[in-house]
């Protein structure tokens, strides 16, 4: 039995009056030596029994590959990782892994648990930086040389992007069918670079490339090419487009000048890089005062850029803050740079100036009751008390829905919440068409995405074999 | 990979046409939809109405306005390449058997529109009138860009009169409304003329289907940029439309929204200009 250590050795971070001047990474993560000496605080609990694999979404073998690091193995320690995940250098950036593995880890219940998230970032990028993640892909294009038949996958986030590289490597021609001009879906337009660097998502996108599979960008399907005419031509399709669509506040003022849905504030932001305007073209407008609504990742990453475009931040939630949904790391961040919070707020009404602008938002004070609702949230009412805060900019991120246009296509079935319906192999309603990420769980996260891309993978590939003993 | 330009001319001094190579987008383009492109790495999402559909080809109309019509304009050539362009969007008409259809335009892209939607219209049956709006006699366009040919009858107005009748396409809707010959009626261009035209055939409840331009950034229901109030809902003018039924749409809002950016367009208008100064282009 190793010896408990009971504090987690701390990852380097940019301080707060510095990063919030730029949009580059906020946590520089372990160095080798720093990684080594994390990984020994693993107790190496049995797999059988190891709460860590069990907590984590998609099962990596995480004492496995912490072992590896233990012993400075790198490439051991990848090559466990991508039996389960092959986007390690993002969800090792991403995932709530206080909610998941880490919070499953028996250190946890003595100390701080192992930095499981950090180390599993770590393996990434140093097999990345020292070409051992190319030695390891070469190994892996070798088996992707039988082709087996096409598959079509329509959109390039991570479930797309996931179920796609599963298929390479078992060996099926695979398209990518992406509406916007760069794949990554949400990691694309929606994470900020100081938390996901555009350069990891570029390489993960270029090792997909290098197992052979084609990206076919300005492609929305449903409009450009159907469903039906991907049947015709790829032996199975992967629907992969997500929960794409923003809800907004049905409230007077909704459609006033400078609310913006988080989603158009990121993608002006992030994806179109609006914070070098006019070097770049789109433009984007803070203003001092901002206002973000919600509690979310989506909150945090809104109210974070609008801070780095200048501005003084508010982030208003009609909740308390033990029922923020962002990861823990993320709303530290948020504090730690200076946004700040202001609880059981429930905007009523957003106020304008002559020129059609926001100028105010009108929120009614909430109450928490101590009854609970069914996800275990306290349930708050109106106490008929009103505050107004200034704003000269809103951003709205109180939650996406499925994107509407593929759920037109005639014969695939939704649920009344507008997510798909599959049955318990991810196919939906249309034989042959397969679906997974947010377009059937609605808001959920990376790692729930990519685990359906990889098991829809392997029922497309079960599908395609019946499929053809059955014609042969 | 780019997609090619593969013709280029001058439409007026202020309006011109381009036509992009991208066989992905013209095999499944209806008259309604639109395209977005973007002209390089740093460029931003722009919307443009199709005026043709050929041989993999989408011909479009743009008027010189902020920094990115024109940098199109003075650096693009015929053989150059746009860095994306995504489409068809938004959703096709419905092309039926109407009877009379009018298509009504006084600005760029609903000239664009007229033709595509009128021809769609006459080779289903229907009785086709076009009336195109312009400021003076040297801003109409060349014969072979006007949507005549897909017209029964055509009609050219100028605000001054210079050529065809004086005024705008209102006053000739109107005489048509009078004479009881208009079915349904289509209509693109200034915002503000179509919440205009919105009021003038309230009353007779002709049909009245217009576009609704809004500020768009990804043009697939993905950002909600392009909201809208349309009978009490909002609706995304990029997923939804972006033809709605004039009648229901509220104008007011539409008209504040689209005045969303001015300061900063007119900011990277201004530089861009200076650069041009500043490299003798202009
Ligand atoms: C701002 C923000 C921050 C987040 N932060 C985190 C986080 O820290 N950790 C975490 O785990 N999760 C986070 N999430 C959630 C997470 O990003 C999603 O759960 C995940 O991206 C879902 O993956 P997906 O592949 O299902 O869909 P998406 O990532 O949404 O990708 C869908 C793709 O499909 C494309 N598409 C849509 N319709 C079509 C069509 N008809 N044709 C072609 N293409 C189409 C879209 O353009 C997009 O590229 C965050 C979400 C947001 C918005
Ligand atoms: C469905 C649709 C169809 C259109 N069809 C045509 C057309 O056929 N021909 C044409 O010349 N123009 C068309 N437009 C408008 C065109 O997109 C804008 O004129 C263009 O973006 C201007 O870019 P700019 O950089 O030259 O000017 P900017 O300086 O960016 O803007 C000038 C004005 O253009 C409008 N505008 C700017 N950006 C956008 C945007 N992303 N989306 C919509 N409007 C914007 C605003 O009203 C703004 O005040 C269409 C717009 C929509 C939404
Ligand atoms: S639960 Fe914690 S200590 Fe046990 S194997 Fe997993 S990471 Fe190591
Ligand atoms: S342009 Fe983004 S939703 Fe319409």
């Amino acid at each position: 039995m190793p010896k408990l250590i009971k504090e987690r050795v701390p990852t380097p971070e940019r301080p707060p009056e510095e990063r919030v001047r730029d949009f580059n990474e906020v946590n520089l993560g372990y160095t080798f030596e720093l990684a080594k000496q994390e990984a020994e605080r693993c107790l190496q609990c049995p797999v059988e029994y190891a709460p860590c694999i069990k907590g984590c979404p998609v099962h990596i073998n995480i004492p496995a590959f912490i072992a590896k690091i233990k012993e400075g193995d790198v490439k051991g320690a990848l090559r466990i990782i991508w039996n389960d995940n092959t986007l390690p250098a993002i969800t090792g950036r991403v995932c709530p892994q206080e909610d998941q593995c880490e919070g499953a880890c028996v250190v946890g219940k003595v100390g701080t648990a192992v930095n499981i998230g950090k180390l599993e970032r770590f393996v990434a990028d140093y097999a990345r930086e020292h070409g051992i993640e190319d030695e390891l892909l070469q190994e892996f294009a070798r088996e992707c040389s039988e082709k087996k038949g096409k598959v079509a996958v329509v959109g390039a986030g991570p479930a797309g992007l996931t179920c796609a590289g599963e298929l390479a490597k078992m060996g099926y021609r695979v398209t990518i069918f992406e509406a916007l001009h760069k794949p990554g879906g949400v990691l694309a337009y929606g994470i900020p670079e100081f938390r996901l660097p555009k350069e990891i998502l570029d390489h993960e996108l270029d090792k997909l490339k290098r197992l052979g599979v084609e990206i076919k960008t300005d492609h929305l399907v449903g409009r450009t090419v159907t469903i039906e005419e991907l049947l015709g031509e790829y032996d199975a399709v992967f629907i992969g487009t997500g929960a794409g669509t923003p809800r907004l506040l049905n409230i007077p003022g909704i459609l006033l000048g400078r609310i913006y849905s988080a989603n158009e504030f990121l993608t002006r932001v992030n994806l179109m890089k609006a914070y070098e305007f006019p070097e770049y073209d789109t433009p984007i407008h803070v203003g001092e005062k901002v206002v973000v609504i919600g509690a979310g990742n989506t909150a945090m990453d809104a109210a974070r850029s609008a801070l780095r475009l200048g501005a003084d931040v508010t982030i208003a939630y009609r909740r308390g803050r033990e029922d923020m949904t962002a990861r823990i790391e993320e709303i530290h961040h948020a504090e730690e740079e200076g946004v700040k919070f202001e609880f059981f707020l429930n905007p009523v009404e957003f106020i304008g100036d002559e020129n059609g602008r926001v100028k105010a938002v009108k929120f009614e004070k909430m109450r928490p009751l101590e009854e609970r609702d069914r996800k275990g949230k306290r349930k708050i009412v109106g106490t008929g008390e009103y505050v107004t805060l200034e704003a000269t900019t809103v951003i709205i991120a109180i939650g996406l829905e499925p994107n509407k246009i593929i759920t037109e296509t005639p014969g695939l079935k939704t649920n009344p919440n507008g997510t798909l319906v599959v049955d318990e192999n991810l196919m939906t309603s249309i034989p042959g068409v397969f679906a997974g990420g947010d377009a059937i769980r609605g808001e959920a996260t990376v790692i729930l995405a990519m685990g359906d891309g990889k098991r829809a993978a392997k029922a497309i590939c079960d599908y395609i074999e019946k499929k053809a003993k059955a014609e042969a | 990979m780019g997609y090619k330009i593969t013709a280029k001319a001058d439409l007026s001094p202020i309006d011109y046409f381009v036509e992009v190579e991208a066989p992905h987008v013209a095999k499944a383009w209806k008259p309604g939809q639109f395209v977005v492109f973007i002209v390089h790495e740093k460029g931003e999402r722009v919307p443009m109405s199709v005026y043709k559909a050929e041989n993999g080809r989408i011909g479009m109309f743009i008027r010189k306005l902020g920094k990115t019509s024109l940098q199109l304009y003075y650096e693009y050539s015929v053989g150059d390449e746009l860095w994306s362009f995504v489409g068809p969007l938004g959703k096709p008409i419905k092309v039926k058997n109407y009877g009379n259809v009018v298509f009504a335009s006084d600005a760029v892209c609903g000239q664009a529109e007229n033709y595509a939607t009128l021809k769609a219209m006459k080779e289903a049956g229907n009785y086709t009138i076009s009336i195109q709006s312009f400021e003076n006699k040297a801003n109409v366009y060349p014969e072979e860009f006007l949507a005549k040919p897909v017209a029964d009858e055509h009609y050219i107005t100028t605000d001054d009169g210079s050529v065809g009748i004086k005024g705008n396409y209102l006053d000739v809707v109107k005489e048509l409304i009078e004479k009881d010959r208009v079915d349904i009626i289509f209509a693109g261009g200034k915002l503000g003329t179509l919440a205009k035209l919105a009021e003038l055939t309230r009353p007779y409840g002709i049909p009245t289907i217009t576009t609704v331009r809004q500020i768009m950034v990804d043009g697939t229901g993905m950002c909600g940029s392009c909201r809208i109030l349309y009978g009490n809902e909002i609706k995304f003018a990029c997923r939804d439309g972006p033809m709605f039924d004039a009648h229901k749409v509220d104008w007011a809002d539409v008209l504040k929204r689209a005045e969303r950016f001015k300061e900063q367009e007119q900011l990277a208008k201004e530089r861009y200009l200076e650069e041009l100064r500043a490299r003798g282009v202009i």
